[in-house]
């Protein structure tokens, strides 16, 4: 039963892709009218949480009176329709040939191999879009809210080199820069124990990451690819995710305590990140 | 201990299961998602912590004295989305509840949360997001 529910979540996935893939990638882009005073387009603000949650819903009874809640997970989802100024993408990563087999041995073992599930640091680019921007002439800041932690990035975008000393860390090094009305931020030096995206997707210390951040009208569009030739045949692009602005401040993510793997007697599991 | 099983209550079950997706496991790989059944005790503690929060509830075991139950539920930053906050369960603390859910496979003290009914009656309720639709 939980194998028929994944398979279906993954048709509805690749099938959007597959129709923006079609109708993406010559699109004008919609330029939001806001700008920074040193002319770029303002990406500051408070954005959508983007990290899968419950597909359910809330049924709450309060002195009689019956309301149902639930949660936009549009922000992490492939954009349904095209999005102006995206990249070609597709679905899924190319990896060698000879590593094949563990991508889906990783894959079918996810439930107990994969560290994010069990409050380990996603990492970038499993992280996905920031909550919130801080927009500075020379620095951009990220702000998160994860079940692991409630991670910061300080992106320069003044136009200095990677480190050279630094430590490899989940998030990496990240510098930024501008092409034309799109935020580009590149990423490297990154520790190898994450996976770039559910499904097994393992990499190496030489993973690079590039995150392309934009305006469409008030949403921020947001894509991300990444390169390892170590184990992948080719940088692979991801679809573009749609990010709403949002009014819900950000909030201290309680602590992670998983207590579960010890009881699972099978394998099962659905999408998350 | 009080429970019963509710065979009406298994399409239920299984819808919820199906919009369970940020769970990093499937709920039936550790509770019986074919079986509902429901628990009436005095809610002891709630842990507001990710990955989901947990509701401790002593209840009437069938042969006499009180036995401790654990329901896991939702991940807090779900549940605050929807408009609930860890004083919305915090408040019944020492108050008799009626929880709805699916035991654990391995027999213990251990279940999945759907419904939590307060002593005032007032009720939280995961459903399918298909039932808030319509709604």
């Amino acid at each position: 039963m939980a194998h028929r529910y994944v398979c279906a979540f993954a048709a509805v996935i690749l099938l959007g892709a597959s129709v923006a893939a079609q109708q993406s990638a010559s699109a004008p882009a919609t330029v939001d009218a806001r700008r920074t005073a040193d002319g770029h387009p303002d990406l500051s603000g408070i954005w959508a949480f983007s990290i899968a949650l419950p597909g359910g819903a809330l049924k709450k009874v309060e002195n009689g009176s019956v309301s149902y809640a639930q949660v936009d997970l549009s922000g992490r989802m492939p954009a349904k329709t095209p999005v102006p100024g995206a990249l070609p993408f597709t679905a899924a990563p190319s990896y060698k040939p000879e590593l094949q087999s563990k991508v889906k041995y990783l894959l079918d073992h996810e439930a107990k191999l994969d560290k994010a599930f069990f409050c380990g640091k996603p990492g970038v680019p499993r992280i996905g879009s920031p909550r919130q921007i801080i927009q500075l002439p020379n620095e951009m800041i990220f702000l998160y809210e994860d079940a692991s932690g409630d991670p910061y990035r300080i992106i320069y975008t003044d136009g200095r080199p990677h480190r050279a000393d630094a430590d490899p860390t989940y998030y990496g090094d990240s510098i930024g820069h501008w092409e034309g009305n799109t935020l580009v931020v590149d990423s490297t030096n990154f520790v190898e124990d994450t996976w770039f995206g559910e499904g097994g997707y393992f990499h190496t210390p030489t993973m690079h990451v590039i995150e392309r951040f934009w305006k469409v009208g008030d949403n921020l569009a947001y894509q991300i690819t990444v390169d390892d030739p170590n184990v992948l045949t080719e940088p692979w692009t991801q679809a573009p995710r749609i990010v709403k602005p949002s009014t819900e401040p950000l909030e201290e993510s309680p602590v992670c305590i998983e207590d579960d793997a010890h009881r699972m007697d099978n394998l099962d599991h659905h999408l998350q990140r | 201990m009080r429970y019963r099983i509710s065979s009406a209550l298994v399409a239920c079950a299984m819808l919820v299961a199906a919009g369970s997706a940020w769970a990093h496991h499937s709920p039936s790989s550790i509770f019986d998602m074919t079986k509902k059944f429901t628990l009436t005790g005095t809610l002891t503690e709630v842990e507001w912590v990710n990955p989901h929060i947990a509701v401790y509830i002593d209840a009437k075991k069938d042969g006499g004295g009180v036995e401790n139950w654990k329901f896991e539920s939702a991940p807090p930053s779900w549940l605050r989305r929807v408009g609930v906050n860890s004083a919305d369960f915090r408040k019944a603390i020492g108050q008799t509840v009626t929880v709805e859910g699916n035991r654990a496979k391995d027999g213990s003290t251990y279940g999945f949360l759907q419904k939590i009914t307060f002593a005032d009656g007032n009720s939280l309720e995961m459903v399918s997001p298909q039932l808030a639709d319509t709604h």
